[in-house]
């Protein structure tokens, strides 16, 4: 329900709150688990912690069913167009957390084969530091995407504002 | 059980001529220089002659000496014979402008991967080697980055058109029906690749024709970084490479610059040692059946079993102060002693695991879905895994009773009563067999040393190597000055070299450090089981399903952080 | 080759094996006893009920550093550089000035000191270097980010004022017997 110039009308607003609000408690994630912090996010799905508690039941190892990306764990030069090529064919609205030191920065490996950050590459809306994070590190940051879903905060949600703004305008 | 001379007398009848081959003297283990030109002749004689029988091929490295020596680089060989129980290490010293050494492939099939890693990481040319290229890093990487001369930080990008495609996966190619084969692409992001592993494969159907696997995309640098940094700094690097048992690489790492001090840890650290790498080696054992099961779609084992690895996380938190990383284990010791309810907590582990393995095995051991789907799968005789320079389970599921922690006893296994698991049939299903039996074995080995922990200190006195007890930093001027040299200028570690091995959770983890007298590493390679195991991979999978592949990678537990370091 | 090993050859499948019937419903007695002990007992549930419920960790988890001051506020830093150096990630900076108010003379203090929790590893190896018990870790460890810049950290940030009883310490140089217990099996309700 979209005006022809492209703002939305009223209703339109108030749907996508909750829409929103529903995109924030059913994250769908896909985890690109590659070293340590992969098995972190392994005792985050099992039963001592166990994420589905806060809507992220499904892991999903397909990209094209998931809309939440968990990096976890060092991203090389070699993987990182595997990485860049999945973060492509997630479907929008789609939200990265990055998880651990090395995903974030590179960690500890100044190295001539690591990538220095993630956002080298991809957008990152949540850093979530740890080396591995422990898992209430990585519910603290899941958590907090949720919160930045609700108030559209997220990288998505600021560039599809800004595009309608621009259109608006 | 022949000795150095036998040996030296055994080489020396063959190759009489000094200048050829040349044993060095003391060392920690026997070792011979060796002209390049009858590399080929003296490997093939140390295999086959009945006094040497070296039938297993450890590793094979790379050291630059550049502006230290000429000609610049040394290749070692570190062989192993599992009859006799010796150890020798051949280096061939080969100078940079002719940088060719025969490659020793067709003798044992484990030199593929560790050749290729040689090359990629100095440039050394194997001549006669089947497949020549780059294995860690990529394919737009250009130099050889563990050259004494290559900056760290120089990093190559690769574009997403220049991944590696194997020559044959490009071309098309049809079966005697006429019907055209298909390339399938496993990994390196497909959920039964535990980590980042790629297989390509080729299908007739659904039974894999040909495959080749492409690893490197977890290099994190673990053997440049730490020539950057001190001896004790490494600590944190070496909880990183086979991350499910963190514990016992630290321990492998500091028996190995403990060797090269000469010293030794004091019992109770020692006792502790192995009680923390027992409880490791569980929680590496768990999460490769829990996740090989997974794969092979029963999850319930892996939940009742994750209960355990958490609770072992307990344990370790407590004592070292990280769930998974724990930077426990520090040279000539530990970094603390451990809580006093510990003989407590690890006790009522011992009472705890046992009935969680024992409802993993009444749901999956007789289960004969499973037996069908791991049967005779992934099956590999005694010599094919030898001459693949297999170790630790994988090994002993085909019949080969080779544990480092009987054979070559540390840090007092030798005196834990304990039983080395084997199977005969060498397939998936006696790999899920050994390692369950494995765990019971650990359990064990646990409640002995606990019943035995001796008191006293836990890490040396010396403090060149150790730092001081803080109280004592705080007031002795002494004291401090030992903080500060230890600190800013790392521990020195006398000039020299050694082979430091000990049983990881996947077979013979090894250490060969260099020590050049400087406060770091002059050169550290790492010997990870995982490398050897997964080498045979892709000739394993010919003829098999290609759902077969899943269980078969599921079973060799690779770890990419130890496989790619 | 030694001779202590025990053969763990597969067994032969007996006859209500193969029937599957048997193994199967040997295998649903074992998944539906964890079930009811669930339902009415929660005898095998392990699930922590966080954020209601924390796992408490130990006095040696290693998460955010903290700065402690002495009596006066002043920080007990002395910019002597060791942590930087002993630092394996280099995510430790500091710039040092000279303390005009420092009983002796050169005394130096940090000016700038800043650390990069994403780059930080958590290894602890900055407490062990420090000599003057300046830097130690809290068992802070639930921290999430939302830019780079804000995960570095300044004095402003690190430095700490209050009593040390009410710190949250972590890993640290010296103390006497722990206060906490190695809390197994892991507490998964609240305690009241």
């Amino acid at each position: 329900m979209r005006k022809p110039d492209g703002s939305s009308a009223f209703f339109t607003t108030k749907l996508e709150k909750l829409l929103d609000k529903a995109r924030a408690n059913s994250l769908w994630p896909y985890p690109f688990g590659t070293a340590c912090c992969g098995i972190e996010f392994m005792s985050v799905m099992m039963g001592h912690y166990d994420l589905s508690r806060f809507g992220a039941e499904v892991v999903r190892f397909s990209p094209r069913q998931s809309d939440l990306l968990i990096v976890a764990g060092t991203i090389t030069d070699k993987i990182a167009p595997v990485l860049v090529r999945i973060y492509e064919q997630m479907p929008e609205p789609k939200y990265v957390i990055s998880m651990g030191a090395c995903a974030c920065t590179g960690g500890f490996y100044r190295a001539y084969h690591v990538v220095q950050g993630i956002d080298e590459f991809i957008p990152v809306d949540v850093y979530v530091p740890g080396c591995p994070p422990t898992p209430e590190a990585l519910f603290a940051g899941v958590l907090k995407l949720q919160e930045m879903i609700e108030r559209g905060e997220t990288h998505y949600q600021r560039k599809v504002a800004g595009m309608k703004k621009a259109m608006g305008a | 059980m022949a000795t150095r001379e036998v040996r030296r007398a055994a080489v020396r009848q063959a190759f009489p001529d000094e200048g050829l081959v040349r044993e060095l003297p003391g060392g920690d283990q026997q070792t011979f220089v060796v002209d390049r030109g009858v590399l080929w002749d003296l490997a093939k004689h140390l295999k086959e002659h009945p006094d040497l029988a070296c039938d297993l091929l450890l590793d094979i490295c790379g050291v630059d000496w550049w502006g230290k020596r000429e000609p610049r680089f040394d290749v070692v060989y570190h062989l192993y014979s599992l009859r006799h129980g010796h150890r020798i290490r051949l280096k061939v010293p080969v100078g940079e402008q002719d940088l060719v050494v025969p490659s020793v492939y067709h003798l044992w099939k484990a030199a593929d991967w560790f050749e290729r890693e040689a090359f990629d990481m100095f440039g050394v040319r194997f001549s006669g080697h089947p497949n020549l290229r780059r294995i860690l890093t990529h394919d737009a990487f250009q130099g050889h980055p563990l050259r004494k001369d290559y900056d760290p930080g120089q990093r190559w990008l690769l574009r997403e058109e220049e991944q590696y495609v194997p020559s044959w996966a490009k071309v098309a190619q049809e079966d005697e029906d006429h019907f055209e084969t298909q390339v399938l692409n496993l990994g390196p992001a497909h959920p039964a690749t535990h980590g980042t592993l790629r297989t390509v494969v080729r299908l007739d159907g659904e039974v894999i024709t040909e495959a080749e696997t492409e690893i490197g995309y977890l290099h994190r640098c673990f053997e440049k970084m730490s020539e950057r940094h001190t001896w004790n700094q490494v600590i944190p690097y070496t909880d990183r490479l086979n991350y499910c048992s963190p514990m016992i690489n630290g321990v492998g790492y500091a028996l190995t610059v403990e060797n090269l001090l000469g010293i030794q840890a004091p019992p109770r650290a020692q006792a502790i040692r192995v009680i923390l790498s027992e409880l490791s080696r569980i929680m590496d054992h768990i999460v490769d059946i829990g996740a090989n099961l997974t794969d092979l779609g029963a999850m319930t084992p892996f939940l009742y079993l994750y209960q355990a690895r958490e609770e072992i996380y307990s344990l370790l938190e407590a004592c070292a102060g990280g769930r998974l990383t724990v930077s426990y284990v520090r040279i000539g010791g530990l970094a603390n002693d451990v809580p006093h309810d510990f003989a407590e907590a690890v006790r009522y582990l011992l009472k705890r695991i046992p009935p969680l393995i024992d409802d993993m095995e009444k749901l999956i051991t007789e289960n004969r879905i499973f037996r069908e789907r791991t049967e005779g799968v992934g099956k590999l005789t005694a010599e094919e895994a030898i001459n693949w320079g297999w170790t630790g389970p994988c090994l002993r599921a085909c019949g080969v009773p080779y544990d480092v922690r009987k054979a070559h006893p540390y840090i007092g296994y030798d005196q834990y009563d304990f039983k080395v698991p084997i199977a005969h049939t060498g397939d998936t299903y006696a790999r899920y067999l050994v390692r369950v039996e494995e765990m019971r074995q650990s359990l064990r080995i646990v409640e002995q040393a606990l019943a035995n922990l001796p008191d006293g200190p836990i890490i040396v006195a010396d403090h060149n190597v150790a730092l001081p007890p803080k109280e004592r930093v705080y007031t002795e001027m002494e004291s401090l000055i030992y903080h500060f040299k230890l600190i800013m200028e790392g521990m020195k570690v006398p000039p020299g070299e050694y082979y430091g091995y000990v049983e990881g959770a996947n077979g013979e983890l090894g250490f060969y450090a260099i020590s050049d007298g400087s406060g770091k590493p002059y050169r550290l390679k790492v010997r990870p089981p995982c490398f050897a195991i997964f080498q045979a991979f892709p000739h394993m999978l010919k003829g098999h399903l290609v759902a077969d592949s899943v269980a078969i990678l599921g079973s060799l537990n690779i770890i990419a952080g130890e496989l790619d370091r | 080759m030694t001779n202590d090993v025990i053969v763990c050859n597969p067994r032969p499948l007996r006859f209500w094996q193969r029937l599957y019937l048997v193994e199967i419903l040997k295998g649903l007695g074992v998944t539906l006893r964890h079930f009811l002990g669930n339902l009415f007992a929660r005898k095998y549930t392990v699930t922590v009920e966080w954020p209601e419920v924390k796992r408490e960790y130990s006095e040696r988890m290693r998460g955010r550093h903290v700065l402690l001051t002495r009596e006066d506020g002043s920080p007990r830093c002395v910019a002597c550089y060791m942590c930087e150096t002993a630092c394996p990630a280099d995510c430790i900076h500091i710039e040092a000035e000279e303390d005009p108010e420092a009983p002796v003379e050169w005394e130096k203090k940090p000016k700038v000191f800043t650390i990069d929790l994403l780059r930080c590893v958590f290894c602890g190896f900055c407490v062990d270097a420090c000599p003057k018990e300046a830097i130690i870790m809290t068992r802070e460890h639930e921290m999430a980010f939302r830019t780079r810049e804000e995960a570095v950290i300044g004095l402003d940030q690190l430095l700490y004022r209050g009593p040390l009883d009410q710190l949250d310490m972590g890993y640290r140089p010296y103390y006497g017997e722990p206060r906490t217990q190695i809390r197994l099996p892991i507490p998964r309700q609240p305690s009241s």
